[in-house]
């Protein structure tokens, strides 16, 4: 299959192939962020119990027909409702947002499954790359002339797999090292 | 010897009341050097035990008082005068409402700070109150008063314990220490007089 080679091949080379498939093959648009009506959360674990924080600059684009999915975070916009703890976790002992203010993730893979889609590809967090798979679903609303999609989904990614967490804050027992990613995204086609 | 007669408590009603003293003094430390170390993980740490350990004391103290309820209670000494006899009750009376507020406004505290309380990392309690930073620092000058208060009623607990035991020679702290056995009532009634 086209598409599963095209996928297969570096980052610049998927864009490029990316964007010749969805040229060539479909009329589907490019669904861009309409933040005003997304969220992007994490829950983590601090001493015991259950804690949350919201990114609250981000972008996506994601385009279904050409297994396009690219979601850019701005670090600097990262709030856990507690001015104390955000200057902690904006430091250098975690996203250390001075020297990594951008956190990026891209799919290489975007595989159709029974609930939905699975996104696999490199996650750069505070400058560490691992590749990471993210379920999620992709459901149409909207009218056909104000077209907009709901992108929702929610992964657990292991906080010391990229560093969150320096020195003394390495411990786990009150500091959980999963840490739930959720999102619920509206989108709708990119303005040309 | 289970239950409370009107002359001792019972082996549950002593070991209630040593096993809070203790958990007092325990969480005076974690409480005191748990504010005073720097943010970091032992911080966390200590401040989570602290939280863990007074909502045990409050789960004890509520069984306690339930246990004082539905036992007979041991009658003060007969020679006392009438302000000692409200002064011992109005003591004790506080005793258990610190131990219920302090906890309780710690819980609080918590929750209007937005940091949800563990109970030893098992369950997790539920926020009485929704974040609120004016709350939470109204609620910390509240922890520390009853702190204060409660420190202050235990010193005179603890002095009048000792008065009736050194200087009263009576059994007033012996009913209390498991395994003592109350001393000869005539020969105390000798002593006194």
């Amino acid at each position: 299959m086209l598409s599963a080679r095209a996928l297969r091949v570096t980052l610049p080379g998927l864009i490029l192939g990316a964007a010749t498939i969805a040229h060539a093959a479909t009329p589907s648009p490019t669904y861009t962020l309409r933040p005003a009506h997304s969220s992007l959360t994490y829950t983590f674990t601090q001493a015991g119990a259950a804690n949350q924080g919201q990114f609250k600059r981000f972008s996506v684009r994601f385009d279904p027909s050409a297994g396009t999915l690219v979601v850019v975070i701005d670090m600097r916009s990262f709030d856990t409702g507690d001015a104390q703890r955000n200057e902690v976790l904006g430091g250098a002992d975690f996203f250390d947002v001075a020297h990594y203010p951008q956190a990026r993730f891209q799919a290489t893979r975007l595989r159709k499954t029974a609930g939905g889609y699975l996104a696999t590809g490199p996650l750069t967090l505070r400058g560490v790359t691992r590749v990471v798979s993210v379920p999620f679903t992709w459901r149409l609303i909207g009218t056909p002339t104000h077209p907009a999609g709901l992108l929702d989904g929610q992964t657990v990614l292991k906080r010391l797999d990229f560093g969150l967490g320096q020195g003394q804050w390495r411990a786990t027992e009150w500091l959980g090292n999963a840490v739930t990613v959720h999102f619920a995204l509206r989108l709708a086609p990119a303005a040309h | 010897m289970l239950r409370n007669t009107t002359a001792r408590w019972g082996t549950p009603a002593q070991l209630l009341h040593w096993l809070i003293a203790l958990l007092i003094g325990v969480q005076a430390i974690l409480g005191v050097s748990g504010v005073a170390l720097p943010l970091g993980m032992a911080k966390l740490a200590t401040l989570a035990r602290h939280k863990s350990l007074g909502i045990t004391l409050l789960a004890l103290v509520l069984v306690r008082l339930l246990w004082r309820v539905v036992n007979p209670r041991p009658a003060l000494p007969e020679n006392l005068k009438r302000y000692e006899r409200t002064l011992a009750r109005a003591t004790h009376a506080a005793l258990y409402a610190l131990l219920i507020a302090l906890p309780v406004s710690g819980w609080l505290m918590s929750a209007a700070r937005g940091f949800p309380v563990s109970w030893f990392n098992l369950v997790q309690l539920p926020n009485l109150v929704s974040r609120n930073l004016a709350l939470y620092h109204l609620l910390v000058r509240v922890h520390v008063a009853l702190a204060i208060t409660l420190a202050l009623a235990l010193a005179l607990h603890v002095a009048a314990a000792l008065k009736h035991h050194f200087v009263l020679h009576d059994d007033t702290l012996r009913r209390m220490v498991p395994g003592w056995a109350p001393r000869d009532r005539d020969a105390s009634a000798l002593n006194k007089d």
